[in-house]
């Protein structure tokens, strides 16, 4: 009730000035009338009277001002004057005013812009009701630290089956499937997902429906659910499209559902959703290369589901111990799970740009206090005249929050733009944890808003009670400032921001320096093949037609046969998974004189199926033996080719030419080792090269393959000619993915590139806003010594003397700085080991050659004040005193 | 809001005899207790009832109204007075006279805490 009446009592005096006014001065009028009166009766006359009054109750020009002061209001009435004069102020020195605005802008935008990406990617919940009861379950081998291994068909049924903490759990595998349009197959991403899939993430449908259990079971399956993109862009978003029938992989399916545009799956891309059958057969006791998703029964926590699922993964272990031994199941969190890798990289670069921030602010902080200097004369004005220090603080106050707030807007405008070129850096397909749009939403303003305040408030009170530290009638009394303000206490304040800013330019710069050398190391790295001239497809063939092992070996034949025949193709081949995309098949495999192999006990080696004449296609040296070659066929018997990593660790200082294995693959065991080749890199660069058995793909057909081919020129310009090499070949064969190998390697370290180009921005930056503190620094110090300058050179100081003078300033901050960084560099670097490669956080040669450069820079920036310094004329300077 | 207190503080210094801080508030219920009155009125009041120990001064006098006015103890209202002018005239409200018989109340134990002290001594 009083708040109402207070608030509601300030608001009338703040808007209904004139009334208020008038109210009390009628009021404190009568009250002199009645004070008068009562002297005049004693016998005053009136202006005796009047005068003992003021004695006695005080001046009524003071008291009106005491009243008005004495509500709330009138702080918000100072305010608001105190901000028109700060604007009028800020006007007033357009130079001034737009640097610290500008460097403030460029600090506030470049933090809005990287916490949007954290935002959208870490921070914003996953766009399903209820994410946090979302999990992945993943199988784990005790044998390597790998805690996400894909899941095999038996052990998922199980786990669905046999689990009590889940509402529902679901398994999809994703890839290339082909669907018809235009009356031609195209390759498109696609899921095959078993009927929960939806149910799982709880989003329904735009149209129709989503799988029911019934759509799991063999025979039912030939369904297809749409995605909005999809039926927009080929359906012609035809809205009675439900029941009517395309042709998936050459079968008719019928559409049963369009999901609506938002619905997406972190880093599985789908524009299609077809019914995954799952029944306990022969095909679902091989492999594991099931995604499983889950969600938790309510209530239900992490640490219960985990000991549900392992308690499950100890029963699959008991019946199935030849596939699941030294097997165990884990749960993570989704949101975990789709952002794992991403996570440490962006909150090192929201550190960094933090780091800027700090920077940019020490920068205006420096810039408020040397203004201050020269309004110290106004300070001390308005302190004569009675206003008070916490008066003077707030007003200080209030220009440093307007500048700072200006600087936020225009920072805003400069994080949407850097938000653009931010994504422009990250390839197109590049698999982003989330696709949900990244923007600049209300959570990213509340960051900017908050840091913003914080900000200037931290910076601008520093200055401010250092400026409204005044003694009036020092101040006045003397000519000049500077023996005031500038002097001592100020220094030491201006030179500690300065230093503060050169030593976390150095950590940035030490920062991006190691990325930099980890990225030169990684791209430096032989990827075990040479990449220009290769152009490089990927085919997906439709298992209706080609279910005839024979036909499919011999139809792969036909195309590498067909592509090789035309002009300027100098070789061509296959392999089932590309090199670099993070792709790979492992499996099991025993000599002839083991016992034949199984998943558990055996050895475990990469496989690869690759086509005749891969290495002399890819450029991969044969280090012994031979390749496949076209008179290697299903007819024939089966071989197998190892690499070097193989022999180092199967069969160190043995000929393995000639030897004999078993392996667990669909392929007419023994196979005979024919040749060994050098190691090349299959997963990314980072990758150490693991034992690979690689197998004909004549022998062991697969269903998809992608095409490698190696152009006598510009690669670019056979991509046309390849694939109308294929569709001579079978004209409804769907040809997707046509790059060259070296774009496939540039986009494979996108992402250290894009940590590596953004970590040297902000230090260039970071670099660019240092110098200019040392700059006014000593550049200020230069024009506050000119007197003592003067009587230097005037006593025989050569001008060398005086630039020495002025630039070992610089030196001495630097020094300081440097020292200052490098202590937190050992303490903060660590943090990026994860992120580097072959690059230790504290490698010498780095910090040395890191430390220099900036000791250099930050030396350098005193140049200009140093050849100032040298210019004084001694005359002229004793005479301005 | 408190630095500009404090500013108002500076004109009450020359009083003939400071308030203990948070009285002056109890001082003008309890003067508005017996019946509404002006601001004249009220310090008039309070000289005659302290016989001259506290001799208000205009500004802490107006402000100390504004704050009560405000808080909801006492309503401000226009009347004319017996010279055919305008004053404002206050009136306690129920809430300010349940604040005054608290302060009343808790005054009386204080003082005799402190003269319990004193006396002790």
């Amino acid at each position: 009730m009083s708040l109402l009446r207070n608030i509601t009592s300030g608001l009338r005096s703040l808007f209904r000035k004139e009334q208020a006014n008038r109210e009390l001065d009628e009021e404190l009028g009568e009250y002199l009338e009645m004070a008068a009166d009562e002297k005049m009766k004693q016998g005053m006359n009136r202006k005796e009277a009047l005068r003992a009054v003021r004695l006695e109750r005080g001046s009524l020009e003071i008291t009106k001002e005491v009243v008005r002061s004495g509500g709330w209001e009138s702080l918000v009435d100072t305010l608001w004057r105190d901000l028109l004069f700060a604007a009028r102020l800020l006007r007033k020195t357009p130079g001034f005013t737009l640097v610290a605005i500008l460097t403030l802008a460029l600090g506030i935008g470049a933090n809005s812009a990287i916490f949007s990406v954290v935002n959208a990617m870490l921070l914003r919940p996953l766009p399903y009701p209820e994410p946090d009861r979302l999990v992945r379950i993943w199988e784990a081998s005790l044998k390597d630290s790998d805690m996400r291994n894909v899941v095999g068909p038996l052990n998922f049924m199980d786990w669905r089956d046999r689990s009590r903490s889940f509402e529902a759990m679901a398994a999809m595998s994703g890839g290339d499937t082909n669907l018809n349009i235009d009356g031609r197959p195209v390759a498109l991403p696609a899921l095959t997902a078993s009927p929960e899939f939806f149910s799982v993430l709880g989003v329904p449908p735009l149209l129709g429906r989503t799988f029911v259990p019934e759509d799991g079971l063999s025979g039912r399956e030939n369904e297809v659910i749409l995605s909005y993109q999809l039926w927009r862009s080929q359906f012609g978003a035809d809205p009675s499209i439900i029941g009517k029938k395309t042709l998936v992989n050459d079968i008719p399916h019928t559409i049963i559902g369009v999901m609506p545009e938002s619905f997406s799956f972190p880093k599985l891309k789908s524009q299609f959703w077809i019914p995954m059958v799952l029944e306990r057969d022969d095909k679902a006791a091989r492999g594991r290369w099931l995604t499983v998703v889950a969600r938790l029964k309510p209530g239900v926590s992490l640490s219960q589901a985990r000991q549900d699922i392992a308690s499950v993964a100890k029963y699959t272990a008991q019946v199935r111990p030849d596939f699941n031994y030294n097997w165990t199941a884990n749960v993570f969190p989704m949101l975990e799970d789709a952002t794992l890798n991403v996570r440490r990289p962006l909150w090192v670069l929201l550190a960094a740009v933090g780091f800027l921030l700090l920077i940019a602010c020490a920068n205006v902080a420096n810039l408020l206090l040397m203004r201050g200097t020269s309004r110290y004369r106004e300070l001390a004005v308005r302190t004569a005249l009675g206003a008070t220090r916490s008066r003077v603080v707030q007003q200080l106050l209030v220009e440093s929050l307007l500048l700072f707030l200006v600087g936020m807007s225009v920072g805003l405008f400069v994080a949407n733009f850097g938000l653009h070129a931010l994504l422009a850096l990250i390839p197109q397909d590049a698999p982003l944890p989330r696709s949900e749009p990244v923007t600049i939403d209300a959570r990213v303003f509340l960051f900017t808003l908050l840091a913003t305040l914080f900000t200037a408030i931290a910076f601008g009170l520093v200055p401010a009670l250092r400026l409204s530290r005044i003694d009036p009638q020092e101040a006045l009394s003397q000519g000049s400032p500077r023996s005031g303000v500038g002097s001592g206490a100020q220094l030491l304040l201006r030179r500690s921001f300065v230093v503060a800013e050169v030593a976390l330019a150095l950590l940035l710069s030490l920062g991006a320096a190691l990325m930099l050398r980890s990225f030169t190391r990684l791209i430096a790295v032989d990827p075990g093949f040479s990449s220009e001239h290769l152009v490089t497809m990927h085919i997906w063939t439709s298992p209706s037609h080609y279910s005839d092992k024979l036909k499919r070996s011999q139809y792969f034949q036909h195309i590498l046969t067909e592509i090789r025949r035309t002009p300027g193709v100098e070789s061509a081949s296959s392999i089932h998974f590309l090199p670099l995309e993070g792709s790979m098949s492992g499996s099991c495999f025993a000599s002839l004189d083991q016992p034949p192999p199984e998943t558990a006990g055996s050895p475990d080696a990469r496989f690869l199926i690759i086509g005749s004449d891969y290495f002399k296609t890819m450029g991969t040296p044969i280090v012994a033996g031979r390749e496949f070659e076209d008179r290697d066929h299903l007819e024939t018997p089966a071989l197998a080719i190892v690499n070097r990593a193989f022999v180092r660790k199967f069969s160190p200082n043995q000929n393995v030419i000639g030897r004999q294995l078993n392996v667990c693959w669909t392929v007419n065991n023994p196979v005979q080792v024919i040749g060994v080749v050098t190691d090349a890199r299959q997963l990314e660069l980072q990758d150490t090269p693991e034992p690979t058995i690689f197998l004909s793909n004549a022998q062991t057909p697969m269903y998809f393959a992608s095409l490698v081919v190696r152009a006598q020129g510009d690669p670019r310009q056979l991509m046309r000619a390849a694939e109308a090499a294929i569709h001579r070949v079978d004209p409804d064969q769907a040809v997707s993915q046509v790059r060259t190998m070296d774009s496939v390697l540039s986009d494979s370290v996108s992402s250290p590139r894009f940590q590596m180009t953004l970590l040297l921005v902000f230090a260039s930056i970071a670099l660019a806003l240092a110098m200019i503190g040392v700059y006014g620094v000593v550049s200020h110090s230069v024009s506050q010594r000119t007197q003592e300058i003067g009587v230097r050179v005037a006593l025989g100081a050569r001008s060398l003397d005086v630039a020495r003078m002025v630039l070992q300033e610089a030196l001495i901050l630097s020094t300081v700085a440097v020292a200052l960084g490098l202590g937190g560099a050992f303490a903060l670097t660590r943090l990026m080991q994860t992120l580097l490669f072959e690059v230790s956080p504290t490698d010498p040669a780095i910090l040395f050659a890191t430390s220099a450069v900036v000791l250099v820079v930050a030396t350098a920036s005193a140049i200009f004040p140093a050849s100032r310094a040298m210019r004084v004329d001694p005359m002229v300077a004793l005479r301005y005193e | 809001m408190l630095l500009l207190v404090a500013k108002g503080n500076r004109f009450m210094r020359d009083k003939p005899s400071d308030l203990v801080q948070g009285t002056l508030d109890m001082l003008i219920l309890k003067t508005l207790a017996l019946e509404p009155i002006h601001g004249y009125g009220i310090s008039v009041r309070i000289d005659q009832m302290s016989k001259g120990v506290f001799r208000l001064n205009a500004g802490s006098l107006f402000l100390a109204i504004q704050r009560l006015e405000r808080d909801g103890l006492i309503d401000g209202e226009w009347k004319p007075t017996e010279n055919n002018r305008r004053a404002r005239y206050y009136t306690l409200t129920a809430k300010g006279r349940k604040r005054l018989n608290n302060e009343t109340r808790e005054w009386g134990r204080q003082v005799t805490a402190i003269a319990r002290i004193l006396e002790a001594s």
